[in-house]
Order: structure tokens, then C-alpha cells, then sequence
């Protein structure tokens, strides 16, 4: 479970953020709304511990029961996904998943593990591809897989759907929905877009 | 994208064809005379009796090797430590404050950084003098720690100076918003800011830094005031011995040092090749990456040292040369000067320092036009404008000095002027092009479309939006023109004496308070020139909130 408590963010006067609690649970996806220089985006950068010097902040994050509020973004073990696949280019597709995959999974297994998270992504093949060769779905598709394959316990998405088109989108957000189901972590997904909130989820307006 | 295609179409008034032409004849003068100069000395160079003399010489391999040594190690040593700075700063406070301090760093000359570094590390300097009651020395130590014979001092010097430039280089990199989320994602998946920096973002800075870097390893190459200042002197590095070679009459020496200017061009292809062939096992050992996380490390220790060792050399130069120039007796051991006075400042010369200035504001005076025209009125960036930035400086001033003494120019202060401009101008088209890339077009349009010109267009709205960026290219450009030794000492015939050209004659002799005043005012014109510009530049802002 992911827990918020008290959250307060401030750009020097400015209040961004105040008094949020939140609580997301294991498997579930809660969305989050709100106008543009909202906060929604400091929110995340907050989460993951990334937060610009320009911001103050100050509030608790429970990982798990864990607090997480005070460590460095490596040792948070938060997910996050943004609008643009951010795939590291001096890499090949495997590269970058291989660059998540945890040192555990040793020599030729790291190989058939990658190819085998590829193939059930529909991307078999693409261990050695380039990604600037890539479509901007496959591309999309990669960037989910690497985030997971570090094992998360948690996952954010930073308005990931907003550069897919109408019918891709569709596609990439049940296969995206399904990743996190199966993983079964707690996610918060940041939008614009009301038809990205899944069935039944929990809509937050900021 | 129509609308700019469209006024492309229009026929070109006869305005335009001028403009383009002057362009043109201005950067052919500037960089394409010395570029055909080239063209002698490197077929003088080919001579193998030269080549003979050169490698019978008994100097050649130990200068190679001291070269070699200098150049190599302090441009690696300079990517190391300005990507250190960058993977454990960025963005943070401290990368604030280091941002503050950079165009002090920046502005201060070679040279007289130089010179405060034997202030500060020779065996009767001041870090000596700090340890000197503790060691109850009342003689300077007979050490040798600058001039030392394995250039280690030379090296260092241009270790320190160099991270500088390489930080620059890397802020500008550093804007763009992807790099610094694929930053964020990379620890989100669990790896430290080290990790991170190496990994990540060190191979993709590293090809952008290519021509950056080779400058660097040029003028590593070619240095030879701070050479003189720092480096060893029997043997000294290469760049010192082919000037002094092509300064001797005697035509065999000028043989060998045409050889030496050619040799230094051919280091420099090894070297990129070399670096190349890096690079490219760089990318092959990142390739299959194992996973490996490393564990918690904060950096402390390793942040503050590298921190304080990158910034205080360069405070206690300057508080050095100063106190230096107001010195009356400063006697070793002492810590601090026993009496202070103005001496050697009512007998310091100041022609060399208005040369300085006519030099500078003549050199900037020329290239701000000349950038501005070709940038709007010439063709796209042709990759031989930055030549002189990545050609070892020795062949290409010698070029100059050619083309110069054709003319019957040489030692005049205009030819000094055009020899400087090799410099300053591709300086100041790097720093402008950026800056007039990221402008948007539409202003231009609106204006055409209000019924003014081409030429009235940028006079009064391009010009104006992008006045901040010029000023800094102009503080830029004088840095350049003021720190620029050997061009000055050749073209000049010997006979311009500037502040830079006086410092580093000075440093040989023995009274550090004359010597302090001629680099504590070679230092100051550049740091005058950057604080005018940054006034200048804050005034316009606040004017024009909308600038951002």
C-alpha cells in the first residue's frame, strides 16, 4: 500500500499542495485530475524523491508501512512512467531492459528472461533493435517493460497515454492496466484525459 | 512552415546580395587567409630534411613524451572531474553556486592563473609558507614543484582550467528537460546518482562533447604561455620548442620548427583517434549492462572534496596575485606581506594594458557585426568556422604570421587585431548560434507582415530580443582576444606588448610584484568585461520582464 499523509508543497509563496492523504492499495489505480501547473506533475517528482530546489515540501510517503519520504529515489523502489518513453538511446532495446533487470538473474539467463518479457509483449525479436527504430507504441511498450522489470513496489504514470493516438491508446493503457494487475502494486496515474480512468477506479481532483 | 517558405521565394533585393557578400569577404579574411596560409607552412613541414633534423634532435622525444603526457592526461582528467561535478551536483544548491562562480573561472586567463599558481605551489609559496612554522623551515624547501620535469604542475594547471570549460559545456547540454528525466528514471530503477552519471548520461554527453574535448587536447597540444609560466624547461613541452624554433633566425631551426608545427597537427588526428576507438569500447562494455546496483552511498566526503578542490585554487590565485601586487617586502616564511604599498603599481607600464583594451574592444568591435551578418545573411554553418578552435594553435598563428609578413602587416596592431579575430570570432558565433536557433521565427514574420524589411527587422526586433545573448557573446569575445599569447607575440612581431605578453615575459625574471600587477590586470580586464556585460544584461531584463 501506498500512503500519503499530510503532504504540503510550496514554491516559495506559492501553495501548491496542501493537506493531502491519500491512500492507494495493493493492485489498485487511482486517477488523478487536475488543471495544468496544478501540482500534479510535483506530486510524482515529490513521490519518487526527485523534487526540484525550486519546492519545499513536507508530509510522510509509507511504502508498504515503510517510510520512504526521507530516501534517495534508488532506494525507493517507486516506478514511474512518463509522457515520452525516455528510453536511454545509447542502448539497444535488451540494453534497456537489461539496464532494469536485477543483477540476481545471472549470464544466459538474463538473455532468455528479456526475450521471454519481450515475446509476451508482442515484440519478439526486438532484443537487438536500435529503439529510434522503433514505433512510438513499441517504443511505449519497452518503456512499461523496463519500469516493471525492476520490480516496483510501486508504479506512477506521468500522463503516459497523452502521445498515443486515439486506437494505440486504447491498446497500450489495458495492456499497461493489466501489467500493474498482475504485479499487483499499488499505481497513481496522473491525466487530462477522463477515458483514461479505469473501470471503477478512484478519480482524485487536485 | 509555409509563411518562411514563401519569403524564401521572394527574389533577393540588392541589399541581401551585399550583406551576403560582406559575410563572406569578412570570414574569408578572418579564417580563410590563414587556412590558405596553411598551406606553405605544411609543405615547408613536409621537407624530410626537416623531419631528419627534427628526430636527431635530442630534445624531440623527451618534449614528445612531456607533450603527450600534459595534453592526454589533463583533457581526461578535466572530463572526469567536470562530469563528476555534474553527476553529483546536478541540479542542487550547490550546483547554484558553482554556476555563479563560472564565469569567474571562465574569464580568468590562462596565463595569470598560471602565474598565481606559482604564487601559490612554488617551494617558496604560500601552501609552503602555511606548513612552513609547523616544519620550522626558514628557507624555502628545495623542491622542484612547478617547472617540474615531468610537467606535472603544467598539467594540473590545465586540469583545473579546462574542468571549466568542460562544465560550461555541459550546462548548456544539461537544459534540455529529457536528460534530466531519464536521470530520474534510471533511479527509479534503483541506481545511485554515480551509477546513474556513468551509465547514463556520461555516454550520451560524451558525443556531444567530441569537439569540445578536442579543443581541449589542442590547446593542451599547443599551449605555450602557461607552458612557460609552469611547464619544464629543459626539456620543454613541444609547443614551446617550435616557437622557439620558428623565433630563431637561423633557417634550419625554422626547418625543424615547420617539422614540430606539423607533428603537433598530426598528434592531434591520433589523438582524436584514439579517442574515437574509446568511445567506441565505451559503448561496447555499457552494452549488456549486469544489473548491478551499488549500494547506499552519499558522496559526502568525495562532494566537498571535489567541490573545494575545483573552486579555491582559483580564489586564492587571485587573492594571491593581489596581494602580491601591493606587496613592499614579503619575505619567506610569512604568511602575509610584513608592509604594503602602491609601488609597484605607480611603477607598473600600463601601454601593454590600453593595447589590451584597443586590441579586445577592436577585435569584438569587428566580430559582433560580422557574426550578426553572417548568421542572418550567410549560408548555413560551415564546419571550417571553427577550425582554429581544434587546429593545434602553433601551425595556425604560424600561418598568420605568413600571411602577415606578405602583406607587410606584420607588427602592425590592426594585423594583431585580424590575427585575434581567428578566435574570437568562432567564439562568438558559437556562443550566438544557439541562442539564435531558439528564437522564434514568428517574430521575424510579424514584422515582415507589418510592412518593415528584412534588414529593419532584425534592427529592431531580432537584434533587441536577442540583446542578452550578444552581451554575453561580446564579454566572450574579449576574454578570448585579451588571454590570446601566441598570435599576439607572432603577428605582433614582438613588438605589441599586451598585458598577456608582459605577464608571461615578466614571470621569468624575479620581482613578483610587477609581475603580480601585469597579471592581476590581465586578469581583471576579462572580469571587467563580464561584469559590464552581466550589468548591461540585468538592466535590459529588468526592463523587459518578458525576456525571460
Amino acid at each position: 500500500m501506498l500512503s500519503i499523509q499530510q503532504l504540503r508543497i510550496q514554491q516559495q509563496q506559492r501553495l501548491l499542495i496542501e493537506n493531502l492523504s491519500l491512500q492507494v492499495a495493493a493492485g489498485e489505480i487511482v486517477t488523478l485530475m487536475g488543471a495544468s501547473g496544478v501540482g500534479k506533475s510535483t506530486l510524482l517528482n515529490w513521490l519518487i524523491g526527485a523534487l526540484s530546489p525550486a519546492f519545499t515540501a513536507s508530509g510522510q510517503c509509507y511504502l508498504n508501512q515503510k517510510q520512504i519520504d526521507h530516501l534517495p529515489t534508488e532506494q525507493r523502489q517507486i516506478g514511474i512512467l512518463f509522457q515520452d518513453d525516455l528510453l536511454f538511446p545509447h542502448l539497444s532495446v535488451g540494453g534497456n531492459l537489461a539496464f532494469a533487470l536485477p543483477a540476481h538473474v545471472k549470464g544466459k539467463a538474463r538473455k532468455q528472461k528479456l526475450e521471454a518479457v519481450l515475446e509476451q509483449a508482442g515484440l519478439s525479436g526486438f532484443y537487438p533493435r536500435d529503439p529510434s527504430t522503433l514505433s512510438g507504441g513499441q517504443r511505449a511498450r519497452v518503456s512499461v517493460l523496463r519500469a516493471l522489470l525492476a520490480q516496483p513496489r510501486a508504479l506512477l504514470l506521468d500522463e503516459p497515454f497523452a502521445r498515443l493516438d486515439a486506437e494505440l491508446r486504447q491498446q497500450f493503457r489495458s495492456f499497461v492496466f493489466e501489467e500493474i494487475t498482475k504485479l499487483n502494486i499499488p499505481a497513481l496515474l496522473v491525466t487530462h484525459d477522463l477515458a483514461d480512468r479505469p473501470a471503477q477506479g478512484r478519480l482524485l481532483r487536485l | 512552415m509555409r509563411l518562411t517558405q514563401l519569403t524564401r521565394l521572394n527574389p533577393h533585393p540588392p541589399i541581401t546580395w551585399l550583406l551576403s557578400a560582406v559575410a563572406w569577404l569578412g570570414l574569408g579574411l578572418v579564417l580563410g587567409l590563414p587556412l590558405l596560409g596553411l598551406l606553405p607552412v605544411v609543405s615547408i613541414g613536409l621537407n624530410p630534411i626537416g623531419w631528419q633534423m627534427l628526430w636527431s634532435d635530442p630534445q624531440t622525444l623527451p618534449a614528445l613524451k612531456l607533450s603527450l603526457f600534459s595534453a592526454l592526461s589533463s583533457t581526461s582528467l578535466a572530463l572526469v572531474l567536470a562530469c563528476s561535478l555534474v553527476f553529483l551536483f546536478y541540479p542542487s544548491k550547490v550546483w547554484q553556486r558553482l554556476q555563479q562562480q563560472l564565469p569567474i573561472f571562465l574569464a580568468l586567463p590562462h596565463a595569470a592563473f598560471a602565474i598565481g599558481l606559482v604564487f601559490l605551489l612554488a617551494p617558496s609559496g604560500w601552501l609552503v609558507r602555511l606548513i612552513a612554522p609547523l616544519a620550522a623551515w626558514t628557507e624555502p624547501p628545495l623542491w622542484t614543484t612547478t617547472q617540474d620535469p615531468y610537467a606535472l604542475s603544467l598539467s594540473l594547471a590545465l586540469s583545473l582550467k579546462e574542468t571549466w570549460f568542460l562544465f560550461w559545456v555541459l550546462t548548456g547540454l544539461l537544459n534540455q528537460q529529457w536528460l534530466l528525466k531519464q536521470t530520474w528514471v534510471a533511479q527509479s530503477l534503483g541506481y545511485g546518482l554515480w551509477q546513474t552519471g556513468w551509465q547514463i548520461l556520461f555516454p550520451q554527453l560524451l558525443s556531444r562533447l567530441a569537439w569540445p574535448l578536442l579543443a581541449v587536447f589542442a590547446y593542451g597540444l599547443s599551449v605555450v604561455d602557461m607552458a612557460l609560466i609552469l611547464g619544464p624547461s629543459t626539456p620543454p613541452t613541444l609547443a614551446v620548442l617550435a616557437w622557439q624554433w620558428f623565433a630563431d633566425p637561423d633557417p634550419n631551426q625554422q626547418l625543424k620548427a615547420h617539422s614540430l608545427a606539423l607533428l603537433l597537427m598530426l598528434l592531434l588526428v591520433l589523438g582524436a583517434i584514439l579517442a574515437y576507438a574509446l568511445y567506441q569500447l565505451l559503448h561496447f562494455s555499457l552494452a549488456h549492462p549486469q544489473g548491478k546496483r551499488q549500494g547506499i552511498r552519499r558522496f559526502g566526503f568525495l562532494k566537498f572534496v571535489l567541490r573545494y578542490t575545483l573552486t579555491l585554487p582559483f580564489w586564492l590565485v587571485l587573492m594571491l596575485i593581489l596581494l602580491w601586487s601591493l606587496a613592499e617586502t614579503w619575505f619567506f616564511p610569512h604568511r602575509l606581506p610584513a608592509e604594503l604599498s602602491l609601488q609597484a603599481w605607480q611603477q607598473a607600464r600600463f601601454e601593454p594594458l590600453y593595447q589590451s583594451l584597443l586590441i579586445g574592444v577592436g577585435s569584438v568591435g569587428l566580430a559582433l557585426p560580422l557574426s550578426l551578418i553572417w548568421l542572418e545573411w550567410g549560408s548555413r554553418q560551415p564546419a571550417w568556422l571553427y577550425l582554429p578552435l581544434i587546429i593545434p594553435a602553433l601551425p595556425f598563428t604560424a600561418a598568420q604570421y605568413q600571411v602577415a609578413l606578405t602583406l607587410k602587416l606584420d607588427g602592425s596592431l590592426l594585423a594583431v587585431i585580424w590575427s585575434h579575430l581567428a578566435w574570437v570570432l568562432p567564439y562568438m558565433l558559437l556562443m550566438l548560434t544557439g541562442a539564435y536557433r531558439n528564437l522564434d521565427e514568428r517574430f521575424m514574420l510579424t514584422a515582415k507582415t507589418l510592412g518593415y524589411s528584412h534588414w529593419q527587422s532584425c534592427w529592431s526586433i531580432k537584434w533587441r530580443l536577442l540583446l542578452r545573448p550578444i552581451l554575453a557573446a561580446c564579454a566572450v569575445g574579449f576574454a578570448v582576444s585579451v588571454a590570446q599569447y601566441l598570435p599576439t607575440v607572432f603577428v605582433g612581431g614582438g613588438r605589441i606588448a599586451t598585458v598577456t605578453t608582459e605577464a608571461v615575459s615578466l614571470s621569468a625574471g624575479g620581482h613578483r610584484p610587477s609581475l603580480a600587477v601585469q597579471a592581476l590586470l590581465q586578469a581583471l580586464l576579462p572580469l571587467l568585461g563580464f561584469a559590464l556585460s552581466l550589468s548591461l544584461s540585468q538592466w535590459y531584463g529588468r526592463r523587459h520582464p518578458g525576456l525571460n
